[in-house]
């Protein structure tokens, strides 16, 4: 997979599409939440497949792959554009994540299903590489507006 | 929209991820990602419920075309039919209605307007 640039992936998030406090504390009540906050911004055409197939991808696995950070993603006929939304969880979310722990940070990831799976995977695969390092995540653990994510994503490795 | 076709579109959406899921490439990528792949069981068996729901003839007519395309239905956007790109007839607006699916005269594929 072509590595992508940093300005390249900042430029799929949006302010509007960023939740910095996530009331919901289980997991599908999450993902409700952030599929509602899409459909509130007119990003998607019908709510019920949106959380439907989310729903059956998480059944496939869970996308909480651990240290507090989750990738919720899939393709849906009810998404028009490639689609980020950011969501911040000050307590945490029971995610059923890989390693047990509750999930503060999510990714949500939304590509049209007539494109292929490229089209979102470049996006899944930057993003997880860019987040390795612990001092990213903590301060991503603790962001609650939309200049200081992006700075935080554009910071070089600390 | 009536809720068979809401069914339909969203059987197609499994199978998209069904495929994703059995295709070596976007597997062997998700899973050097980290992710752990271990519930297509539980996709194949949400599809099989799920397609049960659906109307016998439509599912017949979805199941053909899916064996040729990964789109058997899709939405009409502009005035093309957005499987083959090719443009629809003028009568095809003024007959379609927003309940019923129609199908592209060029590739047959199942059409709705959104």
């Amino acid at each position: 997979m072509q590595s992508m640039e940093v300005a390249k992936l900042i430029s799929f998030f949006e302010e509007d599409l960023c939740i910095f406090h996530l009331r919901s504390r289980k997991k599908m009540s999450a993902l409700t939440e952030m599929v509602h906050h899409l459909a509130l911004k007119h990003k998607i055409s019908d709510e019920r497949f949106i959380i439907e197939m989310l729903k059956n991808r998480e059944s496939l696995g869970s996308t909480g792959l651990g240290n507090g950070v989750a990738f919720p993603h899939g393709r849906s006929l009810a998404i028009k554009d490639l689609t980020v939304l950011f969501a911040r969880s000050a307590s945490g979310v029971d995610f059923d994540a890989l390693d047990g722990k509750v999930t503060k940070i999510f990714f949500l990831i939304l590509a049209p299903s007539d494109k292929g799976s490229e089209t979102y995977l470049s996006i899944l695969s930057e993003l997880i590489s860019l987040i390795q390092k612990p001092a990213k995540l903590k301060n991503l653990y603790e962001v609650t507006d939309y200049p200081s994510l992006v700075k935080i994503l554009q910071e070089k490795d600390q | 929209m009536k809720d068979e076709h809401r069914l339909l579109i969203a059987l197609q959406d499994l199978d998209i991820m069904i495929k994703e899921v059995k295709d070596k490439a976007t597997s062997k990528e998700l899973q050097s990602l980290g992710f752990k792949l271990t519930g297509l069981g539980e996709l194949t068996d949400a599809r099989d419920k799920l397609a049960k729901k659906v109307p016998r003839n439509l599912l017949q007519r979805y199941e053909k075309l899916a064996q040729h395309y990964t789109m058997a239905i899709l939405p009409v956007t502009g005035s093309l039919c957005l499987g083959c790109f090719v443009k629809l007839p003028t009568q095809f607006f003024s007959l379609v209605s927003r309940n019923e699916l129609q199908t592209c005269e060029n590739c047959g594929r199942l059409l709705y307007i959104p």
